[in-house]
């Protein structure tokens, strides 16, 4: 199984998990091109938890298909130094047919795993996102934020390699909260908090929440509109100051959304 | 980083575990056997009851000869003779052996056939159109032609059974994957799978619903064309089929034997239907959740 990643990117050691230099996607053809993202530089350092703040249009979901591999960027280049990332979406889609634990062994067996490889490592991702019980459900029989939970281990499978040695994953996250009713969303946070911290992944969380950018993450970067390109980060991010913190960051949301009034 | 103490966790343990059981969606309890057993079979059986009534007071009203509305009773014993004369097993092995090889081999050429239409963007500029205007064309009209080329014999009848059915069979997984959400093999890429892996495991068990739809009407179109086929090409090293029997019945103009024909050839599609694609149907959808609708 060859992984996806187009060439222009290339894997280096170093204190980096991602890194993206100049980025750059423009969709449509020259004249009445659309640019998504401008000069986008980021780092990822390795089992950082980094959230990615912006409106709509700030080309969020377009940058994480680019560290995914699932589009190239027009310009610049994306450096990775883990595994195949890990997608998550804002839809579980999880395989109808297949039971929650089968869904969470899928990517296994396209890695090539054996089955009772398959079984045990399943067993053991669903027991982290404490759905030992479920294994046997079909997405149907589950509530939406079990089937998150599901598709955060099938995710979380999907960084496993056959013989390889725990390279460092990353966890690529598009708003997986953001269909969920307050209260599962509120536990989930937590719950992907615990599972973050039990395995030591780097994660790169989109969203449009400032109060969950700033209660998940180490850093929050927020993103201009049309183009997307990055207007600030806050580091270390201190739970004290979390509620002035949330303001001052949706002032500056407020700012970047305001700019585009006029146009 | 917010830092949850050990009790904060637990808590949240539990407030997780509630929101899992008050937000998993209750299952419905399947009716038992004997329920569904009544449901399924009484209600058909009721409408069969009243059909041989109305049919047996219009025969005794008389309005029509004998020679065209026979007696509901001399088309039982028409039929009675050939189960006893061990006719009809042979009657109905011959044709459904021959629908149901036409059939497989049917499935053979349709399913890469349909993953090509879909999958493959000039293909299915190519010969989509030919393929959706194939399953309009009565297959009986390629009976003349296939009686030129292949002579009478079992060639004919296999090359007009699967020219009615590989059309309806890959066009059902074309609709079939046409209607797959594409959140699906974007997962699949994410996770790593190439074409072919992304076919075996993604596309083609996300299609199987629109797919077993197309194998179900592949399977009526081998029928049909069969007993078409075998209702005109006539010769005694193919055997005497069901189309054939329906044929003798109207050359001694026995309207007991075409009836009765007619009987079994419908006995067979319902019998295949109940016996094999239904049961296939209702798994392929409950296990998807799916099963409202029936």
């Amino acid at each position: 199984m060859t992984t996806t990643l187009p060439t222009g990117r290339s894997s280096f050691t170093g204190a980096t998990a991602v890194r993206l230099d100049g980025v750059r996607k423009t969709f449509g053809t020259a004249g009445r091109a659309v640019v998504a993202l401008d000069g986008v530089d980021l780092t990822v350092a390795p089992g950082e938890f980094v959230c990615l703040l912006g409106a709509s249009g700030c080309g969020k979901s377009t940058l994480l298909n680019l560290v995914a591999g699932l589009d190239a960027p027009s310009a610049g280049e994306i450096t990775l130094n883990t595994s195949r990332p890990a997608v998550m979406f804002q839809e579980a889609a999880l395989m109808p047919w297949l039971t929650a634990a089968r869904n969470v062994e899928l990517p296994l067996r396209l890695a090539g795993f054996g089955r009772a490889e398959r079984r045990e490592k399943a067993a053991e991702l669903l027991d982290l996102v404490r759905l030992n019980g479920a294994g046997g459900k079909r997405p149907h029989e589950l509530s939406g934020g079990m089937r998150q939970r599901v598709a955060l281990a099938r995710a979380l499978a999907a960084t496993l390699r056959v013989g390889g040695d725990p390279e460092q994953s990353l966890l690529l996250m598009d708003e997986p909260f953001a269909a969920l009713d307050a209260i599962t969303r509120d536990v989930l946070q937590g719950e992907l908090l615990r599972v973050y911290r039990s395995t030591g992944t780097s994660v790169l969380f989109v969203t449009h929440d400032v109060r969950e950018a700033v209660r998940l993450g180490q850093r929050v970067v927020l993103l201009s509109s049309r183009p997307g390109r990055v207007v600030r980060e806050w580091t270390d991010v201190p739970l004290a100051e979390a509620e002035e913190l949330t303001e001052e960051i949706t002032g500056h949301l407020r700012e970047v959304i305001s700019t585009h009034a006029a146009a | 980083m917010p830092q949850l103490d050990r009790s904060a966790e637990a808590d949240l343990d539990r407030v997780g575990a509630g929101l899992d059981s008050l937000d998993a969606p209750v299952g419905e309890r399947r009716p038992g056997f004997w329920k569904r057993f009544a449901w399924g079979f009484l209600p058909p059986l009721g409408a069969l009851v009243l059909l041989v009534v109305v049919w047996q007071v219009l025969w005794a009203a008389a309005f029509w000869p004998e020679t065209q509305l026979p007696a509901p009773l001399s088309v039982w014993d028409e039929f009675w003779e050939r189960v006893v004369t061990g006719d009809v097993f042979e009657f109905v092995w011959t044709s459904v052996h021959r629908a149901a090889l036409g059939f497989v081999a049917g499935v053979l050429i349709g399913t890469p056939l349909g993953l090509l239409v879909a999958k493959v963007r000039v293909v299915r500029a190519a010969i989509g159109p030919l393929l959706t205007g194939l399953q309009s064309l009565p297959s009986v009209a390629w009976v003349p032609a296939a009686i030129l080329w292949f002579g009478i014999n079992d060639g004919a009848i296999y090359f007009v059974v699967l020219l009615g059915s590989v059309p309806s069979i890959a066009n059902g997984l074309v609709s079939g994957i046409d209607q797959i959400p594409p959140i699906l093999p974007r997962v699949g890429q994410v996770m790593g799978a190439n074409r072919l892996a992304s076919a075996r495991h993604i596309l083609l068990p996300a299609a199987l619903p629109g797919f077993l739809a197309g194998l179900k009407q592949g399977w009526a179109f081998s029928w049909r064309s069969l007993m078409a086929a075998e209702l005109i090409a006539l010769s005694p090293q193919l055997g005497v089929g069901l189309g054939a029997y329906l044929n003798q019945g109207s050359s001694l103009n026995s309207i007991e034997k075409v009836i009765a024909a007619i009987f079994l050839i419908l006995l067979v599609g319902i019998g295949i239907e109940l016996i094999v694609f239904r049961p296939l149907e209702r798994a392929v959808l409950r296990a998807r959740g799916l099963t409202s609708s029936l």
